[in-house]
């Protein structure tokens, strides 16, 4: 019984992780459809970026934030005036498809260009509390897969208020609820959409925090975009609230599946799930009907 | 071409046509799922991983090689039908990233099952040679190329075509468009099939799964989009820039390679969406084309 609960518990902390990875995608797709898959390639160089400003700046990863995700927001900004603004202007299904293309693109020379530059050695950043435990009832904790769950609440919180309390927010939101009707009432869409893709990008710097603590290398960026797109789709596409919840979905079955099928099959799992849910609800779980 | 082996003798050379032909078929076998039908499949790793697996197991077991190529593709054909057509309902890019999750699926349940490589035992080593790799590759390469201009030309083609531009208006014109998915996905995995026998035929020893990997699917997309997707002359032209471009790039300047061709692959989709076939079509007409681009 401990064992299952040890190993739930560590798929809630994975799962927490995967809602964080999902966040960005999840708002860049739900506001300008556009099927960002260089996401994990981002998260991937935030981890990067976090690995340097701890080593040359000797910060606390956490504390690095302040620097990851205004960088990355200025990345999105110039992806987005450089290569995803001509897609603007395109037919939605068009839209979908070029904005996969490019971003591909982008997947593979960010993943090819990380292990030029940095090798393919695996990363990590040790700090004073990585590998620290608490003990509850004989379920070990770590600190850090706490913290992961605590940021990712207080991030998907944020982002929540932010789109639903301040007047910028409900721009987007109304963007994204219909591109063509938000631009009648006034709303400069195009400023909205350079402004979701930049958030979107900075949102990376989150999950980069985390992968940073665990061992990451630039291959990690096609698994991360890959648990993103299960996590999107789990979630119902558009749904930010959903995020969260389809991230510990994920992470609990995986967690399970290493508990009841093995560890080599945890992968397909999730895959096998995601294929399902593709097939037979695609507006996702919890998702409104398209 | 077919009297090249004899006119250049050179090993080197041949490798690379082999290559050449290798990647023209593979990318035309995504090319008339992706190109004409336009459902972009990144998953076409898995049949031509299934096609190579066949392959090696009855050309290893005794077989001979022009019998194993074709049992090859069968697989292909029984796996695609198996996961590839109930894959059709998902529709536009939830089919691209369900084929990717596919692909994944293979490729992971491979490397756990035979995680262990593949070798030519003696007796088969008697039956390798280039030149054979070099005709057998070189026919399947040809006939693509022909299977294609003729579906191209056919009403088949044509039907092709109208899911691609619009499948809600293909359906309300009469067109069963369930039906010509499944027939481009069938020819389409046939080819991949016979594309993997000949990469088991041409690579010496490999890992079992290393034809499943996902550089598999990636690959026949970009040469596909870079030479001209949905025509029959672009794949052909993709292959021979990309081995020409790998060959170039990779003993010189190595993971570079990669990083190059994404940035063309960019480049293509923002700027020549008809590939490097369109330069033609914009230098001969150029005001009808900028016409055709305003309109869209």
């Amino acid at each position: 019984m401990a064992a299952l609960l040890q190993i739930l518990s560590y798929g809630v902390f994975s799962g927490a992780l995967y809602g964080l990875v999902a966040l960005g995608l999840s708002l860049v797709f739900g506001v300008m459809n556009y099927l960002n898959v260089a996401h994990g390639a981002l998260i991937m160089l935030a981890s990067y970026t976090v690995l340097w400003t701890c080593y040359y700046l000797r910060f606390d990863p956490f504390l690095s934030l302040i620097l990851v995700v205004p960088v990355f927001f200025v990345i999105g900004w110039v992806l987005f005036l450089g290569l995803f603004q001509r897609l603007l202007a395109l037919p939605e299904t068009e839209k979908l498809k070029n904005s996969l293309l490019i971003s591909f693109g982008i997947l593979l020379i960010c993943s090819n260009g990380a292990t030029m530059l940095w090798t393919a050695d695996e990363r990590a950043v040790a700090t004073s509390y990585t590998g620290k435990v608490i003990d509850l009832l004989g379920v070990r904790l770590p600190y850090i897969g706490l913290a992961t769950v605590l940021l990712a609440i207080i991030v998907v919180l944020g982002v929540h208020l932010f789109l639903t309390r301040t007047y910028f927010g409900k721009a987007i939101r109304g963007v994204s609820q219909d591109y063509e009707a938000a631009s009648w009432m006034g709303i400069n869409t195009r400023r909205v959409c350079l402004a979701s893709f930049a958030i979107g990008v900075a949102l990376a710097g989150f999950p980069g925090v985390v992968i940073a603590l665990q061992t990451f290398n630039p291959i990690v960026s096609f698994d991360l975009t890959n648990k993103a797109l299960i996590v999107l789709i789990l979630a119902g596409v558009g749904s930010l609230r959903g995020v969260l919840f389809g991230g510990l979905l994920l992470g609990v079955v995986e967690a399970a599946s290493v508990f009841f099928v093995g560890v080599a099959y945890r992968e397909v799992v999730g895959l096998l799930l995601f294929v399902l849910v593709l097939m037979f609800r695609p507006q996702g779980l919890g998702g409104r009907k398209a | 071409m077919i009297i090249a082996p004899l006119l250049v003798r050179s090993e080197y050379l041949l490798n690379l046509l082999i290559l050449v032909c290798l990647y023209a078929t593979l990318s035309h076998s995504w090319n008339i799922l992706g190109g004409y039908c336009g459902q972009i499949s990144l998953g076409h790793a898995t049949f031509f991983g299934a096609g190579a697996l066949t392959f090696r197991y009855l050309w290893l077991g005794g077989v001979s090689y022009y019998l194993a190529l074709p049992a090859g593709a069968l697989a292909s054909l029984i796996l695609a039908s198996a996961i590839g057509f109930p894959s059709f309902k998902m529709k536009g890019h939830y089919f691209s990233i369900g084929t990717l999750a596919l692909a994944m699926i293979a490729l992971i349940t491979v490397q756990n099952l035979l995680p262990g490589v593949s070798f030519i035992t003696e007796a088969c080593l008697k039956e390798y040679s280039l030149l054979t790799i070099y005709y057998l590759a070189f026919g399947v390469g040809v006939l693509t190329v022909v299977a294609v201009y003729a579906l191209s030309r056919s009403k088949l083609g044509l039907a092709l075509v109208s899911v691609r531009e619009d499948e809600d208006a293909a359906e309300a014109i009469g067109i069963n468009t369930f039906k010509y998915k499944v027939v481009a996905m069938s020819i389409s995995t046939v080819i991949a099939g016979f594309a993997g026998g000949i990469f088991a035929f041409y690579c010496g020893t490999y890992y079992h799964y290393a034809p499943f990997e996902l550089g598999w699917s990636f690959d026949p997309l970009l040469i596909a989009f870079i030479g001209g997707a949905g025509t029959v002359v672009g794949p052909v032209v993709g292959a021979v820039v990309f081995v020409l471009l790998k060959e170039l790039f990779a003993a010189s300047l190595g993971q570079v390679n990669v990083l190059i061709f994404g940035i063309v692959f960019i480049i293509t989709v923002l700027f020549l969406p008809k590939g490097l076939v369109g330069i033609a079509g914009i230098i001969r007409k150029p005001k009808k084309t900028s016409a055709v681009a305003q309109e869209r």
